[in-house]
């Protein structure tokens, strides 16, 4: 088996029409491109390219496909399109938009539009490196995730999960907009040849039932990752993961920690999100949102003196074991 | 490459035969099944037609080019089959999966690896001896482990596996070869319906005093004999390598050509596979549906 990544398109390749212009990121269900349509209008193509199934040497265009992985090549394929057609039913300034979809090289293309920004992963990595008292104030948060329930409102109606959603995943465009990138449909079917490819969840992302096959998902898995996500945008690092929580949960504690610096509300938001049983958390985007969007004036609890003096005994010890496990943990995924 | 083979496939005193077997082979190499479907669990005869054929292709996409790494090649093989049966069973919506053994053999390159699962077996018989046999996968053969003593299976039905295909826990299989091959070497695929019946010494005998169609023979009619009315269905596949001239020889395909006794096609549609044309649509599908929601937007 071959553990080499299949090389990518070479930039200036032209494919269905598009011009690559590099390489912006590659994953375990393939590559995604920045490129030019014909108008000259920038774009971002994603191609189908799983790199346990499939090979490519360099400056090649034909993918290789293991003669003995076609089947499961073709399993991946079925959910690439599953994650196109999802979609390409959603029209919604916070879901990143299909614009075509081909079939080239062997393999098949999905045109998407091209946004320039940041992932919220790197905002929250350049704020925490400010060592601000506050990562994010409490008026972006709301606003950003407001944008977010929106657009996922719109996919949970599509009767479609994202089920990573994570702030890589969350993208802060440079006009101020908040979109929902990368769909992994393909991800979640393929996942379950567990044999083949490995699951693919975020920890600390990923909601208990992730884990294991036989608890339902549902909107509320994908709201246990808007929790996680606030969560890191107010930590300025992810929670831990759903099983160690199950162990031992210091997630209160944490929480407790934001108390002051962050409304009652938003920190019992996050906590309701986050609940470890599936039926305790928002059961729906609607839910969340109705919540979130409550009228009324924030709720602040100071902390006591003797609070205070444990937390940062707490943190001091915390600080001293986890060196070296920073901000980076937040893009840390399960492989 | 050169080889002489011959299967036979009898029914028992059973209602139905639901032991499957074929072969498949161009100029490089060939592949070789036994599968027997289980009784107590639904429509066996469908877990063992499906292994057999979805491994069949398997084996005929991937020879095209050339099986590179035949271990992996037989671990996703016997994995995807296992998952095949299982999609059907949840396709049909049967409240138990239909179930099967299987062993096959790949020769390439003058040697040969196996693949089992369950307690359909392998013989590999070199100068009138028993060169390599598979251990089947039941609870006799793990409790006797390597010892003879007819004894210690006093007690425990041999018809108990412990995996199979199609079960709800993944297939435990192994893995043997690739065993270089010599020119006169038997190798002899069966189902427990021969091998329930006989001794190895009666097994190891036949096959390395007479043809591979005539050791075939004798076996499975000794077999069925033996059993009397309770037989179970009796499946035998043998093959010599490289046989002498006086032998009827299998007569090899042009390059790129099958020849084999398994038709590898007929369940793809109920799988996760795509074929071209579903390809095609699906692509169709997903540009209307782009253009139909830029329309709604406008």
């Amino acid at each position: 088996m071959s553990k080499v990544k299949p090389a990518p398109l070479a930039p200036n390749t032209i494919i269905g029409g598009y011009k690559i212009i590099r390489k912006v990121a590659a994953g375990g269900f393939g590559v995604v491109y920045q490129a030019l349509d014909s108008e000259g209008l920038q774009v971002a193509i994603k191609e189908y390219l799983p790199a346990s199934l499939a090979t490519r040497e360099p400056g090649e265009l034909m993918p290789r496909v293991l003669p003995e992985k076609l089947s499961l090549y073709r399993l991946g394929l079925k959910s690439f399109f599953e994650e196109g057609r999802s979609l390409a039913q959603i029209s919604h300034p916070s879901v990143v938009s299909v614009l075509n979809f081909f079939r080239e090289n062997e393999t098949v293309y999905m045109v998407m539009n091209y946004l320039e920004g940041a992932s919220l992963q790197d905002f929250i990595i350049t704020a925490k490196d400010l060592k601000n008292q506050k990562v994010f104030r409490e008026s972006t948060i709301l606003s950003l995730f407001d944008e977010i329930l929106r657009g996922l409102r719109i996919v949970h109606q599509h009767k479609m999960l994202h089920l990573d959603i994570k702030p890589a995943n969350i993208f802060v465009t440079d006009d101020n907009r908040a979109v929902l990138i990368d769909f992994g449909a393909a991800r979640e079917v393929l996942s379950k040849e567990g044999n083949f490819i490995r699951p693919m969840y975020t920890p600390g992302f990923a909601a208990p039932e992730m884990y294991r096959r036989d608890t339902a998902m549902g909107p509320w898995t994908d709201i246990y990752a808007i929790g996680a996500c606030i969560y890191s945008c107010m930590q300025g690092y992810p929670p831990n993961e759903a099983p160690q929580r199950k162990e031992k949960d210091r997630f209160s504690t944490a929480l407790a920690r934001l108390r002051g610096t962050y409304s009652d509300n938003l920190i019992e938001v996050v906590e309701w999100c986050m609940a470890l049983d599936p039926l305790s958390r928002p059961q729906s985007v609607f839910a969340l949102q109705k919540e979130m969007n409550r009228e009324g004036e924030r709720r602040y609890t100071k902390l006591s003196v003797g609070e205070k003096v444990r937390m940062q005994f707490d943190s001091m010890l915390s600080d001293s074991k986890k060196s070296g496990k920073g901000a980076a943990g937040v893009a840390g995924r399960d492989r | 490459m050169k080889f002489s083979v011959f299967q036979l496939s009898r029914l028992g005193g059973r209602a139905i035969n639901q032991d499957r077997m074929g072969y498949s082979y161009t100029r490089n190499a060939g592949f070789f099944l036994v599968a027997d479907g289980l009784g107590g669990h639904p429509q066996g005869e469908v877990a063992a037609q499906m292994a057999l054929q979805v491994m069949t292709g398997l084996f005929q996409s991937a020879a095209k080019i050339g099986i590179e790494d035949v271990y992996t090649f037989l671990e996703s093989a016997i994995k995807i089959a296992d998952r095949k049966i299982h999609r059907y069973s949840i396709e049909k919506g049967m409240p138990d999966s239909p179930r099967t053994t299987l062993v096959a053999a790949l020769i390439q390159e003058g040697g040969i690896s196996w693949i089992h699962c369950g307690d359909s077996r392998l013989y590999l018989v070199r100068d009138g001896e028993l060169l390599a046999k598979t251990r089947d996968h039941s609870y006799i053969e793990q409790k006797q482990g390597d010892s003879t003593d007819e004894k210690l299976s006093e007690g425990v039905n041999r018809n108990l596996l412990y995996t199979c295909l199609g079960s709800p826990i993944p297939p435990v299989f192994e893995i043997t070869g690739p065993v270089g091959l010599k020119e006169g070497d038997k190798i002899l695929l069966c189902s427990d319906g021969l091998w329930g019946a006989l001794s190895d010494v009666e097994i190891v005998y036949d096959l390395a005093n007479k043809t591979a169609a005539n050791a075939v023979r004798d076996l499975v009619d000794k077999a069925l004999t033996k059993a009397g009315n309770a037989s179970d269905n009796v499946t035998a596949l043998a093959l010599e390598w490289e046989t002498p001239d006086q032998f009827e020889t299998t007569r090899i395909p042009d390059d790129g050509l099958f020849t084999s006794t398994v038709n590898a096609h007929g369940y793809e549609q109920l799988s996760d596979d795509l074929n071209e044309e579903e390809i095609e649509r699906s692509i169709a599908e997903i540009n209307d549906a782009i253009r139909r929601s830029s329309i709604k937007k406008k």
